[in-house]
């Protein structure tokens, strides 16, 4: 990893951190667009068997052990952006083909 | 737009896990062949920020509210193969860990807000690769954004009318005319951030956004 791969994750999961610790608190809580198309026409109820996964540290957006509030939310947020950051890295260096193909005899990059 | 637990009946969410399981062992083939680990960090980064992105709604309507999808932002900056992988990290994350969307609803989550949007993404993505990205460029990205949520909630609308959960009230065009109307106003955020977040990362990380595959197809241009 160089050093400029470093400042785009420290300023990429800087932005993201931000967004989704802190702005996300403030987001709106209005049902979304496929909620209030269901729940208008009275069919906000399930008719099938369904699962959802248990709620084991998390409930919905928020840190169960601070219940709800922004600092439930953020850490909420914040476990989230990092959880997927990790899978992607880690997804992404075991895919990965280490040297990019050097068409024709050319020098590609650096 | 997540699908909630127990919206679509079992061949529904039976035929679209396998869809985007289709869909997904493709992307892992393609990925697994050409990813330059060049572009590694920005896949990381990049996917965070949907998953951020996501959790902010915003008013729509009174009483409505939308979140970003950002599948067609993915799609352009990383391609179709690359943004549909972040796409189900980010879904499968939401689904497991914060009981956003049905876990047997997965598969079509996946469908509608990763692989439609990174396809029309990815069909967008030579028009910023250009070395002056312009008008249209923009023009294209904003239709297309507006088009990947557009298709997105009209599919919902078709797995749920498939499912027989559809409210007995509307016929299916009035569903998916209601639906649509919705998604047009989350469309349009959707383009215009899309738009002004591709143009950022391109500003900074230009080299990261290029593609081996890209980047042979232009020597092979100019050669």
């Amino acid at each position: 990893m160089t050093a400029y791969d470093r400042r785009t994750l420290i300023v990429g999961m800087a932005i993201a951190a931000v967004i989704a610790g802190g702005v996300s608190y403030f987001a709106s809580s209005a049902p979304d667009g496929l909620e209030k198309f269901q729940e208008d026409r009275g069919a906000a109820e399930p008719v099938h068997q369904g699962a959802s996964a248990p709620a084991v540290v998390f409930e919905e957006y928020n840190f169960k052990w601070l219940g709800e509030g922004f600092w439930a939310n953020a850490v909420a947020g914040v476990f989230g952006v990092l959880i997927v950051l990790t899978i992607l890295l880690l997804a992404g260096y075991v895919l990965r083909r280490r040297r990019p193909p050097v068409p024709r005899g050319r020098t590609v990059g650096s | 737009m997540h699908i909630a637990p127990g919206f679509l009946s079992p061949p529904v969410w039976g035929t679209m896990v396998a869809v985007s399981g289709a869909a997904v062992a493709g992307s892992l083939v393609v990925a697994r062949r050409h990813l330059d680990e060049r572009r590694v960090p920005l896949m990381g980064v990049m996917g965070a920020f949907v998953f951020a992105a996501q959790m902010v709604n915003f008013p729509i309507l009174p009483g409505t509210s939308g979140h970003l999808g950002g599948g067609f932002l993915l799609g352009i900056l990383l391609g179709a193969p690359l943004g549909i992988i972040s796409m189900v990290c980010i879904l499968a994350v939401q689904s497991l860990v914060y009981q956003d969307g049905g876990l047997e609803a997965l598969g079509a989550n996946i469908f509608t807000m990763g692989v439609l949007p990174c396809l029309l993404g990815a069909a967008a993505r030579r028009l910023w690769l250009r070395p002056q990205p312009g008008a249209v460029a923009y023009g294209l990205s904003l239709a297309g954004g507006i088009l990947a949520v557009i298709a997105g909630a009209t599919v919902v609308i078709l797995l749920l009318w498939w499912s027989e959960s559809l409210p007995q009230t509307v016929s299916l065009i009035q569903a998916i005319g209601v639906m649509d109307s919705i998604h047009l106003a989350i469309g349009v955020v959707e383009g215009v951030v899309s738009v002004a977040v591709i143009r950022f990362v391109l500003a900074a990380r230009r080299e990261a956004v290029i593609g081996v595959e890209d980047r042979i197809s232009s020597e092979e241009t100019i050669a």
